[in-house]
């Protein structure tokens, strides 16, 4: 058995009075069909990171809705992790040189993982490339596998590295399914599983995301200097080139002229570890100079989810101005807190804007100042795109449906898919 | 010129419905007579570690008492940073084999950031060790006074490491430390001890309405309504978790309704992190009752409140080094604690006063226990530590210690 990581209780009711009964009913309706079903999902890790926030909501929910779901982590010295790191890296398109020994190293844990490997599932589910092999190895050393298996990618293999891609292909080519982000992120020589797309969503029910009041807003607002009584934009962000933190400053500044109370509060998400960031955050902490209306927070400064909350809730437009965006969830938290959302034409920003009615899809920084400016101006059209916004998302991007696009590919890997639940789903079968 | 943080305004003023407008008055004049006096404060990052957090706190209000001080971060680079690292892990205590090369990499980048430091300044403050060997390269700033500020507790650091350092620190003007137990008898430089100090008015510690309290517990399964074990504490062996969960076994036992949280302070990111998580892990898959946080997403200053000002009883069972500053959060917020005496936990739990001690795990259990049994007693506990913070260990008690620090190097100069 691989290291079990313990999550908490959650009770998928509570989610009734934010979905409704007919999405309800349909998670119910799955949730039927699969009772009791074994579901495990291995991952690299229980800390830090997207994939672990994700699991630490779905399998809660698997549980209560009456199936028996684990959550279980690989093992692995730092050698195996500097080198799952630096293959993380160059799917996403970073190059690395990349040397026999480091595809020994990835085999020789997947293989001791796959040897540690000793109950059976009806589902196992792979997260990411570290522990993508383990079924290649139980195979192997067993000579069957039981139950589906499905590998879930949540990066964008796009501009994957090749000989690193060719590594890994092999050992996906062999599971039943594959669950990517977006149909776009699918290698084209991937064949073999089942493709689906299934994009993330936000918790609704989180301190991220969870109702505050106004006072508890103001309140934090406060403690980090911000007025509550002045305009206020934001752009919650790694600072990094990609992310444009120097552009946002620019855009607030075009702003400014016309809106001299305004406010600009840029949260970044730093890793301690990391030199670029720390580069991109002084040259940020630069270009703002001494405008002390422009304030420059960090998660390492103690700001966390709900403090994230409070000033998406404050803010009269949520930035995300973005040149290279993967999914880009912060603007579905954004629009979920009913504020409109100016943000760049890139990545899976698209598919959460309707562009002219939740917020604005914009190309250039002279947009984006426009925009941003017309949303100033139109107090009253800002709060209808806010309001329209909290609507797309209770449609499309809760973890709600979530749930419901896994319990779908659950059931149609199984056979057990039937007319009747699968009349509004958005997850996209891609290939079979 | 080193790498600049962003720091928000803040007024002193603010602190006068807290500390009081006398203290408040007081701090203002003994400002006065150094007003404009120029302090460079200088640490290896400006973020995440208690040092940064007092800095971000101490900075802003120093400036809006008049003087120009100056935060400034000296950054490594790779193969600097692990040799810091390795510094920072034998001046703690753990064991580390330290060579040449290490001195030399350490020494070179010294002597490089020595270079960069070309404005003139009254005071420098180093807060780190890493940077203190500057101060022998150093060839501008020949009047300023040099102060190390060492927030680690030296007293157990290995000997090689530390007389490497001592040689550096012996050149400083002052030496400071934060208790009297993590400072060195074998320095000729003056020392003072200045206790670090929380923030009331921070995130961490505001005021939180109960609703949003019980939003941030229930998002993590935990019963706002059941009593609570809190522990705090790093992810490693010394912050002894898994005797926490023991603990919380013995009490379990009698009042099958107590919950434990425990609040992992730092992700487990290497092997032996990993390994005290696993250990932790394995003890609480199989009981609903023990919530590990966060799983996943780090949590945030209202976060960490909440569950601060959630616990029926804050626990810190073992502590490795440092301060365990977070037992001081936990009695400004009235919590009652018990605590092991390690480390300077006995500095803010007196003994039956503001709380109680405790070194096994079955002293812990009944401590614990008592508590639960005696609200009344638990509230008085809760009641004097409260008082005991707000006269010994807010900012403005820091700031005041800084002050008679600076007058008297200014009046040295």
């Amino acid at each position: 058995m691989l290291g079990s990581v313990p999550t908490t209780p959650k009770s998928i009711e509570a989610y009734r009075a934010v979905i409704g009964d007919e999405r309800m009913e349909e998670i119910l309706g799955f949730a039927q069909q699969l009772r009791g079903a074994r579901v495990l999902h291995v991952n690299a890790t229980a800390f830090g990171g997207g994939v672990a926030e994700i699991l630490a909501t779905l399998i809660p929910l698997m549980n209560d809705i009456g199936l028996d779901a684990d959550w279980q982590v690989i093992r692995g010295a730092d050698e195996f992790f500097n080198v799952t790191k630096a293959m993380h890296n160059s799917l996403q398109g970073m190059y690395y040189d990349w040397t026999p020994a480091m595809r020994e190293i990835w085999l020789s844990y997947n293989r001791m993982n796959a040897e540690a490997f000793d109950a059976s599932y009806d589902f196992v589910v792979i997260h990411d490339p570290q522990p993508a092999a383990v079924p290649t190895f139980l195979e192997e050393r067993t000579g069957r596998r039981d139950g589906k298996w499905v590998w879930r990618c949540h990066i964008d293999l796009t501009d994957a590295q090749s000989d690193v891609w060719d590594i890994l292909r092999p050992h996906v080519e062999r599971y039943d399914g594959a669950i990517f982000t977006l149909p776009d992120y699918v290698k084209d020589d991937l064949a073999g599983p089942e493709i689906f797309s299934v994009p993330p969503a936000i918790d609704p029910l989180s301190p991220k995301n969870v109702d505050l009041s106004s006072e508890t807003v103001d309140e934090i607002l406060s403690r980090y200097g911000v007025d509550p009584q002045r305009p206020m934009v934001t752009q919650i962000s790694r600072f990094d080139p990609w992310k444009d933190p120097l552009g946002v400053i620019d855009v607030y500044r075009t702003a400014k002229h016309e809106f001299p109370d305004l406010q600009l509060v840029m949260i970044a998400s730093m890793a301690s570890d990391d030199p670029e960031g720390w580069s991109w955050y002084e040259r940020t902490v630069r270009r703002a100079g001494e405008d002390f209306d422009i304030h420059i927070l960090s998660n390492l400064n103690g700001v966390g989810n709900v403090e994230v909350n409070a000033f998406q809730r404050a803010a009269r437009v949520v930035i995300q101005k973005s040149v290279r965006e993967g999914f880009g969830l912060v603007v579905s938290e954004a629009l979920w807190k009913g504020r409109p959302v100016v943000a760049g034409n890139v990545g899976g920003i698209p598919l959460q804007i309707e562009d002219g009615k939740t917020g604005f899809l914009v190309n250039t920084a002279d947009e984006c100042s426009e925009k941003l400016l017309y949303l100033l101006r139109n107090r009253k059209a800002a709060d209808q795109m806010g309001a329209r916004g909290v609507e797309f998302v209770r449609d499309r991007f809760l973890t709600t449906r979530y749930l419901r696009d896994y319990l779908h590919i659950f059931c149609q890997l199984s056979g057990k898919e039937s007319a009747t639940t699968a009349s509004h789903t958005r997850m996209q079968r891609v290939r079979p | 010129m080193y790498g600049t943080l962003a720091l928000s305004h803040r007024a002193l003023d603010e602190l006068a419905g807290v500390a009081g407008e006398r203290t408040i008055a007081e701090l203002r004049a003994a400002a006065r007579s150094i007003e404009g006096l120029r302090v460079l404060n200088l640490s290896v990052t400006g973020f995440g570690t208690g040092t940064a957090e007092l800095l971000n706190s101490s900075v802003p209000l120093l400036t809006d008492l008049g003087l120009d001080v100056h935060w400034q971060v000296v950054r490594a680079s790779e193969d600097a940073a692990s040799v810091n690292r390795a510094m920072y892990d034998a001046l703690s205590g753990r064991s580390v084999s330290w060579t040449q090369e290490m001195t030399d990499t350490w020494l070179r980048y010294a002597a490089m950031n020595g270079d960069l430091l070309t404005e003139e300044f009254d005071v420098i403050i180093v807060h780190d060790p890493q940077p203190l060997a500057m101060r022998s390269y150093v060839e501008t700033n020949l009047r300023a006074k040099w102060v190390m500020h060492s927030h680690l507790d030296l007293s157990s650091a290995q000997p090689e490491v530390w007389m490497l350092l001592r040689g550096h620190v012996e050149k400083f003007d002052l030496a400071i430390f934060p208790a009297e137990s993590f400072a060195r008898q074998d320095v000729s430089i003056p020392v003072r001890i200045v206790t670090p100090a929380i923030d009331p008015l921070s995130a961490r510690n505001m005021p939180l309405p109960d609703d949003l309290v019980r939003t941030v517990l229930m998002q993590s399964g935990v019963d706002p309504d059941r009593p609570i074990l809190c522990q705090m504490a790093p992810c490693e062996a010394a912050s002894d978790l898994t005797g926490v969960v023991d603990a919380w076994h013995l009490v379990k036992e009698r009042r099958p309704d107590v919950q434990l949280v425990i609040v992992l302070m730092t992700q487990p990111t290497d092997p032996t992190g990993r390994a005290c998580y696993e250990d932790l892990a394995s003890r609480a898959i199989d009981e609903p009752d023990v919530f590990i946080v966060p799983v996943g997403r780090p949590l945030g200053d209202v976060e960490i409140n909440a569950f601060q000002r959630s616990a029926t009883v804050m626990v810190q069972k073992g502590l490795r080094k440092g301060f365990g500053l977070w037992i001081s959060d936990a009695l400004w917020k009235g919590r009652p604690c018990v605590v092991a005496p390690v480390g300077s936990l006995p500095e803010q739990i007196v003994d039956g006063e503001t709380g109680l001690l405790a070194s096994t795990t079955e002293e812990f259990a009944s401590c614990i226990e008592r508590l639960l049994d005696n609200p009344e007693f638990a509230g008085k506990l809760g009641e004097n530590g409260h008082r005991h913070v707000a006269s010994r260990f807010l900012i403005t008690r820091y700031l005041r210690d800084y002050l008679a620090i600076l007058n008297s190097l200014h009046r040295m100069a």
